[in-house]
């Protein structure tokens, strides 16, 4: 331990200290992110490798469900970024994620083909950074915080639930593209990428890979982000608003910055939700699933990006099996879990088990030497 | 004259009922977050273990005002365990506790669905209606408004008056203070915990007869009370009050010219508003003009 | 002995400046009417009973609490209504009373935090190392700052602030809590800053802290300027004596 202590990041040896993959691996690790080792890298590579070649193992049946589970990890990032990062407890993220999914729905109806579903998809992203950015603004140059930021945030959140959920008339249409009330949005296109017949349609196996690789660059971006100057900044603000200030830091800005982002984030979560689905609707407004982030990101390790991405996935894939197999008893279960999780590991499950690794590999047979 | 009459008197009389519902929502929740800086997300569901206990015991024969007296005694000793066993670990730790009592409710909600079903028999509304030309009205509807004033005359008595409501005042202002004094600060959160879920129980018991009895029921309750807590700020009895007139009034006018849709947007609208302008909320700006004048 | 400048006097004579700062809470004035002067390179020690409004002073004086009434010239330029940050920026840093460290992160982080703002990525592994060494927290680099002893927190927010590289380092009660052996280390570290050309402002209650440190010093009493000059004038000063040095000690 009394080893790594001094810079936290144990430097690989083997190029040269100026060499390109030393500067990309600076960049990558730093005390903010969980996985500093070349072990790590190994497993990752391995990780990325197995999602890469998992399609061809299973039926088009499972690989869209986890082409889903994964796509749930951009709503679990943007709360992790804005609340876990930068301390911001927002209660809202499903409004961006909803927002954008609207949009790129009116878009896309309204324009038909590839073009259409590329314009929803920069619009949708563009217009809930947008929406972010107004609330952030009115907030933290309102001087709102804490609690606060939650109460508001829910309480969009529910204006848009209220709203949405009665616009099932003719009147409620943009272009063609019917809002639809509780019933929801339907016969949303799925994405297109490309310009008109060589566009490839995403959806099924290429929607798949258009998830893991989205995730994978999002994923070392935002590592690259908190590792950065920026990334102690946020981390700063949220352990210590006021000292932070204190040391010529603008905290409104960083923090309306890393709440636009997330937005951005949520937003493209959202597109891809509505894109798989064909289809979006107000409960993606509502009280449940605006909880839902902050269960996923809660259980896994809020402070942590791959604490959010895992917890994101293990909850949602837990809570599916159970629906399934646990049949009434899934919510009890579910329930019972966030429970333990906040009494027993209050900083989520990923940090302590990344905290015990060395000690479980150790044990197992044969395992690694004991430095 | 004529045609003007009942509609100011429907307006009056749907912001009497909206004002009893927030100021009947929201007190339990109100004691719990400004005693003790605990947020219960599953204040909601405590309402709904109160309608429970008096709908099932209602049906088992019991007249309907004891059937409501076995609604707030459950919810209380319901409270009291979950205090015991779970809230206790959670003081000083806001976030941690809306996201555990987040799990509470969800385990409340389907644990009353597997146990009782997806719903129960409704109770009935007594008393029937006010009659005034076209124009009508529940009594008993107007009779948890005027619950309502009672239970803020009680709580003013049980703060001002009673030795708890002393070491509660001096517990909310200094928590070291006050143990060194040798206040019993456990017992008191334990005590306050308890009175926080029998109100909630209470509210339950009330709305049960008005109301469809489903586990997810709470839900109804739960954003008019955060919203009405929050917009009151830290003081219970003024900021809450302050906080049903306000937000009663403007839900009742939007909902009388455009609809419940309308009126419930609108009171979400003003929440946003009242914390940008006031973030301490009614309580706040009652303690700024208070230090103005001195 | 009393501070009453005027403002004939030339600009950037004195790097600190205020002009009738006031600070009203409801009916109590905290900070009434002072009029301060910091020449550059002065360790000036702020003292005072409780409640005489030293630790409002200094919150209105780095912009964390808004004044009533007066202005705060820095350099000679009207600083009232610059934000914290930008005061910051100025160069004026802060310690507070009670240690405002990261208590969650490592000591190193702590010190990463300010010290980004002067110092590149190339470096600052090694510049944090020396900012540790100076104020002799290096093997503690790994260590939570919340599982640090309360001296150790006290000098790990010193080096913080000091990281900035302010021309103005405020200090509230830099050694309170603190052993004589800690509190004369503390001293130490005081002197080392000035010696590199920084001015600072330090409230304390020690007086014997305050021999070893004060080139000059203020009285602050009820929110007032009482007196001022060296600390041997201060300690024989027989009005001072009867309303603080008397008092307690």
């Amino acid at each position: 331990m009394a080893s790594e202590t001094t810079t936290g990041v144990e430097r690989s040896t083997a190029d040269a200290p100026d060499g390109p993959l030393t500067r990309v691996r600076d960049a990558l690790e730093g005390p903010n992110t969980l996985g500093n080792s070349r072990a790590f890298w190994a497993a990752f590579v391995a990780l990325v490798g197995f999602l890469f070649v998992y399609p061809m193992l299973r039926s088009t049946y499972y690989v869209n469900n986890t082409a889903f589970l994964l796509a749930s990890a951009f709503l679990g990032l943007s709360l992790c970024l804005v609340w876990g990062y930068a301390g911001i407890f927002s209660f809202g993220q499903v409004a961006f994620y909803g927002v954008a999914g609207y949009t790129f729905g009116v878009v896309s109806i309204n324009i038909t083909g590839p073009l259409g579903t590329v314009a929803g998809l920069t619009v949708g992203v563009l217009v809930a950074a947008g929406f972010a950015f107004v609330i952030g603004y009115f907030m933290f140059y309102g001087g709102v915080s804490d609690v606060y930021v939650a109460i508001i945030t829910l309480a969009v959140t529910l204006v848009l639930n209220t709203f949405m959920g009665q616009t099932a008339g003719e009147q409620w249409a943009v272009g063609t593209a019917r809002l639809g009330g509780f019933n929801g949005m339907t016969e949303i296109p799925s994405l297109a990428l490309g310009i008109g017949d060589t566009a490839i349609r995403v959806a099924d196996v290429p929607f798949y890979y258009f998830v893991v690789g989205t995730l994978l660059v999002t994923y070392l971006g935002l590592r690259v982000l908190v590792n950065s100057d920026l990334g102690y900044v946020m981390v700063g603000i949220r352990e210590n608003e006021e000292r932070t200030e204190l040391f010529g830091y603008d905290t409104r800005r960083v923090k309306l910055g890393t709440f636009t982002l997330g937005g951005a984030l949520a937003g493209f979560g959202g597109i891809v939700y509505a894109s798989w689905g064909n289809y979006i609707d107000p409960s993606v407004f509502g009280l449940t699933f605006a909880a839902l982030p902050i269960i996923w990101v809660a259980t896994g390790g809020r402070k942590w990006l791959s604490g959010a991405i895992i917890g994101t996935f293990v909850v949602t894939f837990i809570s599916q099996k159970l629906s399934v197999f646990g049949g009434q008893f899934s919510q009890i279960i579910l329930g019972a879990l966030l429970l333990i999780v906040i009494l027993g590991l209050p900083e989520g499950f990923v940090p302590q088990i990344h905290a015990r690794l060395p000690w479980l590999l150790n044990r197992l047979p044969g395992g690694g030497d004991s430095s | 004259m004529t045609a003007l009459l009942p509609q100011v008197l429907n307006l009056l009389l749907q912001f009497l009922d909206s004002f009893g519902f927030l100021i009947l929502s929201a007190v339990g929740l109100a004691i719990i977050f400004g005693m003790m800086g605990v947020i219960n997300l599953a204040h909601g569901e405590f309402i709904t273990v109160g309608a429970y206990g008096t709908a099932l015991s209602y049906h088992a024969g019991l007249p309907l005002v004891a059937a409501m007296v076995v609604g707030v005694a459950t919810t209380t000793v319901f409270g009291l365990i979950l205090e015991f066993t779970v809230v206790r670990r959670l003081y000083g730790r806001l976030l941690d506790s809306m996201v555990a009592t987040w799990g509470i409710s969800l385990i409340m909600i389907q644990g009353l669905r597997v146990v009782f079903g997806s719903s129960l028999d409704s109770i009935g509304t007594p008393l029937g209606n006010i009659q005034y030309g076209t124009f009508s009205y529940s009594t008993y509807r107007l009779l948890l408004a005027g619950a309502s004033l009672a239970l803020l005359g009680a709580l003013y008595w049980m703060f001002t008056a009673t030795e708890f409501g002393t070491r509660a005042r001096a517990t909310i202002q200094d928590e070291e203070m006050s143990r060194a004094l040798g206040v019993d600060t456990n017992r008191m959160y334990l005590l306050t915990f308890g009175i926080g879920s029998a109100l909630a129980g209470l509210t339950g018991a009330l709305y049960a007869p008005t109301m469809t009895i489903v586990p997810g029921m709470g839900s109804t309750f739960l954003v008019e009370a955060f919203v009405t807590v929050v917009v009151g700020g830290a003081s219970v009895l003024v900021g809450t009050t302050g906080a049903g007139v306000l937000l009663g009034a403007i839900n009742a006018l939007f909902s009388n010219l455009f609809g419940t849709f309308a009126g419930r947007m609108a009171l979400l609208v003003t929440t946003i508003l009242i914390i940008r302008i006031l973030p301490q909320g009614i309580t706040g700006l009652l303690n700024q003009i208070r230090e103005e004048e001195a | 002995m009393t501070a009453s400048e005027t403002t004939t006097d030339v600009a950037g004579a004195a790097l600190l400046r205020t002009e009738g700062l006031t600070k009203q809470f409801g009916g109590l004035m905290a900070v009434d009417d002072v009029d301060l002067r910091i020449e550059s390179g002065d360790i000036r020690c702020l003292i005072g009973p409780n409640g005489a409004g030293k630790s409002t002073l200094l919150k209105l004086i780095v912009g964390q609490l808004e004044p009533s009434a007066g202005q705060v010239f820095y350099r000679g330029e009207d600083i009232t209504d610059l934000s914290q940050h930008d005061r910051a920026r100025e160069g004026l840093s802060m310690k507070f009373q009670v240690p405002a460290v990261y208590g969650d992160l490592s000591v190193r982080q702590n010190v990463h935090i300010p010290l980004q703002r002067e110092v590149s990525r190339r470096d600052i592994d090694a510049e944090i190392d020396e900012t540790l060494e100076s104020f002799d927290l290096l093997d503690e680099a790994g260590t939570r700052a919340d599982d640090l002893a309360h001296g150790q927190q006290q000098w790990l927010e010193i080096a913080m602030a000091a990281a900035l590289d302010p021309d103005l380092l405020l200090l509230d009660e830099p050694a309170a809590g603190m052993s004589v052996q800690e509190t004369e280390r503390t001293a130490e570290y005081v002197h080392r800053l000035n010696d590199r050309g920084v001015t600072l402002l330090v409230i304390e209650h020690d007086i014997d802290f305050v021999r070893s440190i004060a080139q000059s010093v203020t009285v602050l009493h009820q929110g007032e300027v009482f007196a001022e000059g060296t600390i041997d004038e201060i300690e024989d000063d027989p009005e001072v004596r009867r309303i603080y040095l008397g008092e307690g000690h």
